[in-house]
């Protein structure tokens, strides 16, 4: 299997059917003598914006640490060991409730969405 | 008989959806400016707008992904910018065009000039994508459009030279004002192949789970939705001509002029058609423009979609939509003419095409993608022929327009 291209840029759901990004960058470990092993997949905007570049890398990440603290600094990671089946979209085992992924969207729904009338 | 009651309603929902501010002003100015000379540029562009939104539902029925979905995967994050970034701002502008075209309407309904209402009717759209749910938006908005069918009865009415209107369907070159002409036939391209449209038809298939049992259905809907549609711009181009040439008017640079067009037909409800047509139209086109670009940024980066589920459920999309739409209004609030907005905006849709057709051309041959569903010989040539004719009239015609080439 290809991975860069058969993984890369699926869209990621969770056990619940739920969806929560796309695979926005591959963490590998380097054996050698042997292929590369995938190890993880990473979504969020920091491993999008390394995707154009180590600079733009830099500051996204300080920007995501300026926004959301300490723990946001970092690509969102879900090990590799996770996934459960890949067809359409890829889905992991995890709950994206118990991840950060969704903070920003969450902090939407707190700050701007929820205090709207009608929004459900 | 399940399926003739979605063919008829996905018809009638692209009849209804088919005419907005793009193709009715462009339609006038050409009528108005040309006679019949440049039906031809709308016969074109409705050809190539049937093979795209048939390859969009084909597409969604089988891969099961949107074309954004489709583009970032096949493509990766890096290309997938490039048509992002040129659709969200072909729509921004389209979208200011749509709101200035209801703004339009109401201020000559009320006398309240058009810059007052753009905010409201940010709002009232809002208050629409808000509530409502994607089937509401798309069939009971689109039921409405089909007031436009006015233009049809007037065009017939008007008892055209038929053979004529034959005649201006086969492309020629013009004897007076050939920037002009070009540029016309580049707005018009534009403003029949808008890729909001197809791209909001393939988010639509994937909303209403269609898989390959729709493959027939889709077809119906593309040639007979868009075909209806077409007719409607070219009568809309056969009425400015046969009314606005014998009063002396063939340059349409003031939208006041605009409902002139059906008042020698129908009378005072000539105008209060003119106004419904317009203001529905346009109504319609600013709440699919304003769900493609949530569609398009959720599909892109991976967020949960859908217009059926609760704002609350779904921050991020909710969030786009709400901003697109108030971004939208701004420069109409601000007192920027919509007719030359729209006509802008209708060139530069046309040139932009290339980025967002070309890609998914690539997915419609991808047998990964389509499987023995991949596009035909046929189906490939008709696009990329007219795209590329788009695409060089308007890097040639944009720059003759702007910098005055009359």
């Amino acid at each position: 299997m290809d991975m860069v291209r058969d993984i890369l840029d699926k869209q990621v759901i969770d056990r619940e059917q739920v969806k929560i990004g796309k695979v926005d960058g591959l963490v590998a470990e380097l054996r050698p003598g042997k292929p590369p092993r995938i190890v993880a997949i990473e979504l969020g905007s920091i491993a999008l914006a390394r995707r154009l570049g180590a600079r733009p890398g830099g500051w996204m990440a300080k920007l995501s640490a300026r926004l959301g603290g300490k723990r946001h600094g970092e690509p969102h990671r879900i090990a590799w060991n996770k996934v459960r089946e890949i067809g359409i979209d890829i889905e992991f085992d995890i709950d994206v409730r118990e991840t950060t992924i969704f903070d920003w969207q969450n902090w939407l729904r707190d700050h701007l969405v929820g205090r709207i009338p009608g929004a459900g | 008989m399940k399926k003739v009651l979605e063919i008829s309603l996905g018809v009638v929902t692209s009849v209804g959806g088919f005419l907005e501010v793009g193709s009715l002003t462009t339609a006038v100015q050409a009528g108005a400016a040309f006679h019949f000379q440049l039906i031809w540029a709308i016969v074109l562009g409705t050809i190539c707008i049937i093979f795209l939104v048939e390859m969009a539902g084909r597409f969604a029925a089988v891969s099961h992904h949107t074309i954004a979905d489709g583009i970032r995967e096949r493509f990766g994050f890096n290309a997938f910018l490039w048509p992002l970034l040129a659709v969200l701002l072909v729509n921004l502008l389209v979208m200011s065009a749509e709101i200035g075209g209801v703004a339009i309407a109401l201020e000559l309904a009320t006398g309240i000039g058009f810059q007052w209402w753009a905010l409201l009717v940010a709002l009232l759209a809002w208050v629409f994508l808000w509530k409502g749910t994607f089937g509401f938006i798309e069939k009971g908005v689109s039921i409405l459009g089909l007031v436009t069918l006015c233009f049809v009865v007037g065009a017939v009415m008007l008892k055209p030279d038929w053979g004529q209107v034959a005649a201006g369907a086969i492309p020629t070159v013009p004897n007076h004002d050939a920037a002009n002409y070009w540029f016309m036939a580049v707005s018009i391209l534009g403003a029949s192949i808008s890729p909001y449209l197809f791209m909001f038809y393939s988010s639509g298939a994937i909303e209403d789970r269609w898989d390959e049992s729709y493959l027939g259905t889709n077809r119906a809907i593309a040639a007979m939705g868009m075909s209806f549609g077409g007719t409607i711009s070219v009568s809309v181009l056969i009425v400015a001509a046969l009314v606005l040439a014998p009063h002396g008017i063939d340059q349409v640079d003031d939208y006041h002029q605009l409902p002139l067009i059906l008042i020698p037909i129908f009378g005072f409800w000539g105008f209060v058609l003119f106004i419904a047509s317009l203001g529905i139209a346009c109504f319609g086109a600013v709440l699919e423009v304003g769900l493609q670009q949530a569609y398009l940024l959720a599909q892109g980066f991976g967020w949960t979609w859908g217009e059926d589920q609760k704002p609350r459920d779904n921050p991020g999309f909710s969030t786009v939509y709400t901003a697109a739409l108030f971004l939208s209004a701004l420069p109409i609030a601000a007192g920027l003419d919509p007719l030359k907005l729209t006509i802008f905006s209708m060139a530069l849709t046309a040139a932009s095409l290339p980025l967002s057709v070309i890609p998914f051309l690539f997915l419609m041959n991808d047998k990964r993608y389509v499987g023995k569903h991949r596009n035909g010989m046929v189906s490939n040539a008709a696009v990329i022929f007219v795209i590329a004719l788009g695409f060089m009239l308007a890097i040639v015609a944009i720059p003759l327009q702007i910098f005055g080439g009359t």
